[in-house]
């Protein structure tokens, strides 16, 4: 060591009076390049927290949160991305793939404080200054990381599908399937929009992996009419799904068809590993061999209670088999599922009508459990003059006709009312028929309740849609076998009160034409008469409808309800799902101690069921 | 009917011979969930009942200058039967139309009366009678014309 070592640390003192070379803030910032990959920005507002940033984010910089004035929106988990600025490495991954475009990031990058647990924020959420900011890096316009249009389904084209009820969507081959799956960001926002709360994201992956047993074992979990609603659910979770955003949303349904499809009926029993042979002891009665009716019956015959079913028609399915046309589900699909509910041995009385037959009271004496799912069968009456005329045909009863091999004696030239999708199908089917369809409805076509891909097969296929046609009267045409209607120009008036606009017949713009006949078709109401005044006093009925407590179950102890007659959304998967939720009321009802320390399902924990 | 009164109190009345004609109605009702909806209805026409006892004691004024939306859906529906097996759908036609028939003749008083306050009365009632009308046409439009 020499003189020099030994002296330093006095010489370093002198250190100690010099300006420091280090500040604790820049006096001049500089603002960063226009794209900098700075501080994030949300638009919390468009965002639906689906978590895309969240997979994507290699650092897992990314939390999601929930905050509280985006739960319970409809399509919206919730959930609002968290970000941390020790993990971030501004990749941007993030923002490319955001599935609302309500991500970016600011050209931003100076922010300082002492405490580094600081460097945590909800984007868009928490108040940061650089929300506003107009730069920064943001996706360029028509880049996405996944495809934003969905793989087409293959179609009969309009000229060939009305030439026959032949199915008109073919189905996915299995390149086209799993490109499609490969669009799924895997949110689940869908899982909590479908009634039946399907493991939609699971099952899509089961087609990425070519596993399609699994796919299978998990769709039966909630539903087990899987391949009636890969052809005709209403799938509302396509409406919310985030990919739909900025593009096409997936083909869940069209997915859900494709692993259906992939496994012969036969593997059933070995892949689904039901016990047909499991007994507990109970005995349970369902009104209705439709999807909500068998649906309960699926799920009770798991708990290995005995099921008998008693339906009035001759086949199961109810609305599926005998208001839904083959073109939509045919019938060989519907009986794949029908005939593995009913192999788990559930006793099927077909043409045993309750009320007629057996009387109800009957039912509640003989089982431990009952479950109505009934329907809606009975046709609305438009209450017009002349509606009993004999070429006023029920659009119910046009299309039981076709499904049962008869034919409806519709004529060459028809008029379809109504904008359901009864009215819809009643119209195909009477284009296949041969018929030259004009329909009339009341309110706008955007006003439609029909499903929008019905109303748009419809046109293709010919049928002619008269929108703001108010049908007034019906009277007798020169020649016997025709009819005549008259319908007046409807102005669509501001309701004072709110709500949608209504139409109001002008008087001044009537209009007259002659047709072979006229499908009424608007809609369709309950029939109760099964039930005597007795009994319907004791289950609370409102507006000719059920409305079920807890497990859908009625204030008669032991009875339980669901389907069309007991909710409003009157579709197939809210009805399976309504069997679903009474299966499970039934097994806590009849067996109590084996619940006893379990809470009730509340709505936001009832996916797929405790145990099922 | 010479006086103000007079006029309120007929009008009066025939709102409670409305709430009354319900209360049978919901009284006699077979099928289900009908005698609440009656009941309901009958509930409807106290309250109109009691808005024109308030205009009776001065507490509020008709507004024969107010323009009511007339849906005109009543105007062409068959007359239906008040049996007790009566579906909601018809219920909904019998109130729409004794609404309507109410206005009708209101308007028709207002017209055959000389100009005065008691024909201002009429079209007020009227007017009265066109919002109980659109009241239940809305109802009939919501709940069944749902798919129409």
């Amino acid at each position: 060591m020499n003189l020099k070592d030994l002296l330093s640390p006095f010489f370093v003192w002198q250190r100690a009076f010099e300006k420091p070379y280090t500040t604790m803030k820049p006096t001049i910032e500089r603002p960063g390049a226009p794209a900098y990959r700075g501080f994030h920005i949300n638009v919390a507002e468009t965002c639906v927290g689906c978590g895309s940033c969240h997979t994507i984010c290699q650092n897992h910089a990314i939390d999601m949160v929930p905050v509280e004035e985006f739960e319970g929106r409809p399509g919206d988990s919730g959930l609002r991305p968290r970000f941390d600025y020790g993990r971030c490495c501004w990749c941007g991954l993030c923002v490319d793939i955001c599935t609302a475009a309500s991500l970016r990031m600011s050209n931003e990058y100076a922010w300082f404080t002492d405490d580094p647990n600081e460097f945590h924020f909800t984007a868009g959420v928490d108040d940061k200054s650089w929300q506003q900011n107009e730069h920064g890096y943001r996706r360029a316009e028509g880049y996405h990381l996944y495809p934003p249009k969905r793989i087409p389904m293959d179609m009969l084209s309009p000229e060939e599908s009305v030439q026959s009820f032949d199915e008109v969507a073919r189905g996915y081959s299995e390149d086209q399937a799993k490109r499609e799956a490969d669009r799924c960001v895997e949110c689940g926002i869908c899982v909590a929009t479908c009634p039946a709360h399907m493991d939609v994201p699971d099952y899509i992956r089961s087609i990425r992996d070519g596993d399609y047993e699994n796919g299978l074992q998990l769709m039966y979990r909630t539903n087990p009419f899987p391949a009636t609603c890969g052809r005709i659910c209403t799938r509302r979770c396509e409406s919310v799904c985030p990919v739909g955003i900025l593009g096409e949303p997936v083909a869940i349904r069209w997915l859900k068809r494709f692993i259906v499809d992939q496994v012969d009926a036969k593997d059933y029993n070995r892949i689904l590993n039901d016990d047909a042979g499991k007994q507990s002891g109970h005995r349970v009665a369902i009104v209705g061999a439709g999807p909500g009716g068998l649906s309960a019956a699926y799920y009770l015959r798991r708990y290995g209670h005995a099921v008998s079913v008693f339906e009035a028609q001759t086949k199961a399915g109810g609305m599926l088999r005998y208001g839904v046309p083959s073109y939509r589900l045919a019938d060989a699909d519907l009986d794949k599922d029908i005939e593995y509910i009913v192999s788990l041995g559930v006793d099927m009385n077909y043409n045993t009508r309750i009320g007629k037959d057996i009387p109800f009271e009957q039912l509640l004496q003989d089982y431990d459990a009952v479950f109505m799912s009934t329907g809606l069968s009975l046709p609305s009456s438009m209450r017009i003059q002349g509606e009993d005329h004999p070429r006023v045909l029920s659009g119910l009863q046009v299309l039981a006709d076709v499904a049962n091999g008869r034919d409806p004696g519709i004529g060459r030239k028809v008029a379809v009312i109504g904008g359901g999708n009864v009215a819809m199908d009643a119209s195909r089917v009477s284009r296949r028929l041969g018929a030259e369809v004009t329909i009339l409805y009341r309110r706008r076509i955007a006003d439609m309740p029909a499903d929008t891909e019905e109303i748009h097969e419809s046109q293709e296929e010919g049928c002619t849609i008269v929108p703001q046609a108010i049908p007034v009267e019906i009277v007798d045409a020169p020649d016997a076998d025709q009819v005549t209607i008259r319908w007046g120009e409807a102005e669509m008036v501001q309701d004072p009160k709110g709500g949608r606009p209504r139409p109001v017949l002008q008087e001044d713009r009537m209009h007259e034409e002659t047709y072979d006949c006229i499908i009424s078709a608007i809609g369709q109401g309950s029939d109760l008469d099964y039930l005597t005044r007795d009994v319907q006093e004791q289950l609370a009925i409102e507006w000719g409808k059920f409305s079920p407590g807890e497990y859908q179950r009625t204030p008669l102890q032991k009875v339980f309800v669901g389907g069309d007659v007991a909710n409003r959304t009157a579709d197939a998967i809210s009805a399976i799902e309504d069997g679903h939720h009474a299966a499970r009321g039934i097994e806590r009802f009849l067996n109590p101690d084996a619940y006893k320390n379990s809470e009730p399902e509340s709505d936001s924990s009832r996916p797929g069921g405790e145990d099922q | 009917m010479n006086t103000v009164d007079e006029v309120l109190d007929y009008a009066i009345d025939q709102e409670q011979q409305a709430a009354d004609f319900y209360a049978s109605m919901a009284e006699r009702a077979e099928k289900a969930g009908m005698k609440k909806i009656f009941l309901d209805f009958a509930e409807e026409e106290i309250r109109h009942k009691e808005r024109l006892l308030a205009v009776k004691a001065g507490e509020r004024e008709l507004t024969p200058e107010q323009e009511v939306l007339d849906l005109k859906i009543s105007d062409y529906l068959v007359e239906v039967d008040e049996n007790p097996n009566i579906s909601y759908q018809d219920a909904l036609i019998v109130a729409m139309k004794r609404e309507r028939a109410a206005y009708e003749l209101y308007s028709d008083m207002a017209e055959k009366v000389p100009e005065s306050n008691i024909r201002q009365l009429f079209v007020g009632l009227a007017k009265e009678e066109a919002k109980h009308k659109l009241f239940f046409e809305s109802e009939y439009d919501e709940r069944v014309l749902m798919d129409n």
